[in-house]
């Protein structure tokens, strides 16, 4: 059904974004890396976290202070709490780039005169940027493992890049999900104030889940890829594969959403 | 047994936004246009021209009614459609920062045989005379559209669809394309193009259809839609116009819509020019223009025959 034309041409003219992100985010993981080889540093924050109510250690990326004492935690809830951010941006921008940009731009119509489905585009062009944002997050892997080597520092090196690697779920939830609003609406101005909308509102139910107690702010956690994104329960050793799986189901439903949408509509301004 | 139409549609209407601020571009379109023909489809700034075309296309969808081009289903059957038909757009919008050659690589990659798509490409492109090497952002408006009509072309297509081909098009290139055209249909290909300018489909279709606020007024063919035997005349004398040749003017049956402004005439001329030439004679004429009907003066022209005629 495909034969893969839009997939090798949006890879070959997008590549440059894993390059850059994937340098930026790299740099970013050395650097923490580079302070947790210090251990009077990470002894220090350790002692300070503790001190800390939850909701203001929340804002560093943890809902347990005791992570900060090993180093892999102390990596992973510095990086992956600043990583989501980052890259749900990266991600939000890649929703755009799947249809909305080109839509706007009016080259969609030279586009779809073209012999394929919109099915097609839609499925290669997704394709490509989830291969992109995959490519972004194994430089995000690679640079922080590759620096706790280099640093010697003693760290659960495993855990550190199975973490980083739980984030691209969450990331991919952020693409469809944009993707899918403006297979909706059309205007991409609403489609990024909503995918925004999405985005924050979700760091916000995970903030409040990680603060407060009871049965709704619970719900509210699970609410948030960025509770699923966290890599805390793999450091702890509690990871349940069930918020990942549910996140990718909700995943592919965006997709098949976004395909259906995009097939109905009318195309171009 | 006669052919099947290349496209054929049958009370194609599209209807956009909804309730109050509904607006109906296209009204029941029935018409078809057959093989090896160069249709054209006049109308106005906003008449339903690339609302037809875009439905054809299927990139928007009608509100009711259908289209069949080269016998399929314009909307089940539009990737086999789009396979065989080659478009240009009225506004065309490409990657700027993409060379001609990257861009014609690509869609000939989409198309399959890429090798012999981009060979024929580069044939195009030396006969409109277009550098494929530059970037899209550095090329002119019209080099812009010669990159368009390669596109459009470059794979061969049985049937090309146009919209406003030639604007931005310098008189040499539009006399080029109006060349490419007419090998297009001698090859026994057909060509559907809309303008809403007369002189190009007066040159280049032998059909042609009207289409006015969405409606379908008429498809007649060349000969009959433009045998309309007037023409706008602008005289100015050097001095005031004399009442005399005013009141020749006024009695002249080949004259009417005179409007006189000092030393200047304007008027629709039927017919002959030997009966004007003799009354503006008797004065000293600096200045004689002479300008075609405008599509709306065809078409009122043609429509005031028609009803004169029942």
């Amino acid at each position: 059904m495909t034969n893969g034309v839009i997939l090798a041409n949006t890879l070959r003219t997008s590549w440059k974004q894993v390059l850059y992100w994937g340098l930026g985010m790299g740099v970013l993981g050395v650097y923490i890396v580079f302070i947790s080889s210090n251990s009077d540093i990470v002894e220090g924050y350790a002692k300070l976290f503790e001190s800390l109510p939850p909701a203001v250690l929340q804002a560093f990326g943890a809902s347990d202070a005791a992570l900060f004492s090993s180093t892999e935690g102390w990596v992973v809830s510095i990086f992956v709490s600043e990583a989501s951010l980052i890259l749900s941006i990266q991600a939000v921008l890649a929703g755009l780039n799947i249809a909305a940009n080109e839509e706007q731009s009016g080259i969609m119509d030279m586009i779809m005169s073209m012999p394929i489905s919109r099915t097609q585009f839609i499925l290669e062009k997704t394709i490509a940027y989830a291969l992109i944002t995959l490519g972004i997050i194994l430089c995000c892997v690679a640079f922080p493992v590759l620096s706790l080597i280099a640093f010697g520092v003693d760290a659960d090196i495993g855990a550190v890049a199975s973490s980083i690697l739980n984030l691209y779920p969450g990331l991919l939830l952020v693409t469809v999900v944009t993707s899918l609003l403006t297979t909706i609406l059309r205007r991409r101005s609403v489609a990024i104030g909503l995918a925004a909308a999405f985005v924050i509102g979700s760091y916000i139910f995970n903030v409040i889940g990680n603060a407060a107690s009871g049965a709704v702010a619970d719900l509210m956690q699970q609410l948030s890829f960025f509770y699923h994104a966290s890599g805390e329960a793999i450091i702890a050793g509690t990871f349940n594969p069930t918020g990942t799986i549910g996140v990718i189901v909700i995943v592919a439903i965006c997709f098949a959403a976004s395909i259906s949408m995009f097939n109905r509509r009318d195309l171009g301004l | 047994m006669a052919s099947t139409p290349v496209i054929e549609t049958s009370r194609l209407s599209k209807t956009y936004g909804s309730g109050s601020r509904q607006t109906l571009a296209l009204d029941n379109l029935s018409m078809t246009v057959n093989r090896g023909e160069v249709f054209g489809f006049l109308g106005p700034n906003g008449a339903g021209k690339t609302t037809t075309i875009r439905l054809l296309l299927d990139l928007i969808r009608p509100s009711s009614g259908s289209a069949r081009i080269l016998g399929m289903d314009a909307r089940d059957d539009s990737v086999d459609i789009r396979r065989r038909i080659g478009f240009l757009p009225a506004e065309l919008n490409l990657w700027p920062g993409r060379t001609g050659n990257q861009i014609i690589y690509y869609m000939a990659s989409v198309r399959g045989d890429s090798k012999g798509i981009v060979k024929h490409a580069d044939e195009l492109a030396e006969q409109l005379k277009l550098d494929t090497t530059k970037r899209v952002r550095d090329l002119s408006s019209g080099n812009r559209r010669k990159l368009g009509l390669v596109l459009a072309m470059m794979h061969e297509p049985e049937l090309l669809i146009l919209d406003e081909p030639s604007s931005g098009l310098d008189p040499l290139m539009q006399q080029t394309f109006h060349e490419m055209m007419q090998g297009y249909r001698d090859k026994g290909k057909t060509v559907f193009l809309s303008s809403h300018v007369l002189s190009e489909v007066q040159a280049i279709c032998d059909r042609a259809g009207i289409l006015r606020d969405g409606d379908l007024k008429a498809v007649e063919t060349i000969d009959k839609l433009t045998n309309v035997e007037f023409r706008w005349v602008n005289v100015r004398f050097r001095d005031a116009i004399p009442d005399g040749l005013t009141a020749e003017l006024r009695q002249s049956d080949a004259i009417s819509q005179l409007d006189l402004n000092g030393s200047q005439a304007t008027m629709r001329l039927l017919g002959d020019f030997d009966p004007l030439l003799r009354i503006i004679g008797q004065g000293y004429v600096e200045d004689l223009r002479v300008e075609e009907p405008s599509l709306e003066d065809i078409f009122l022209a043609f429509y005031s025959s028609e009803e004169g005629g029942r």
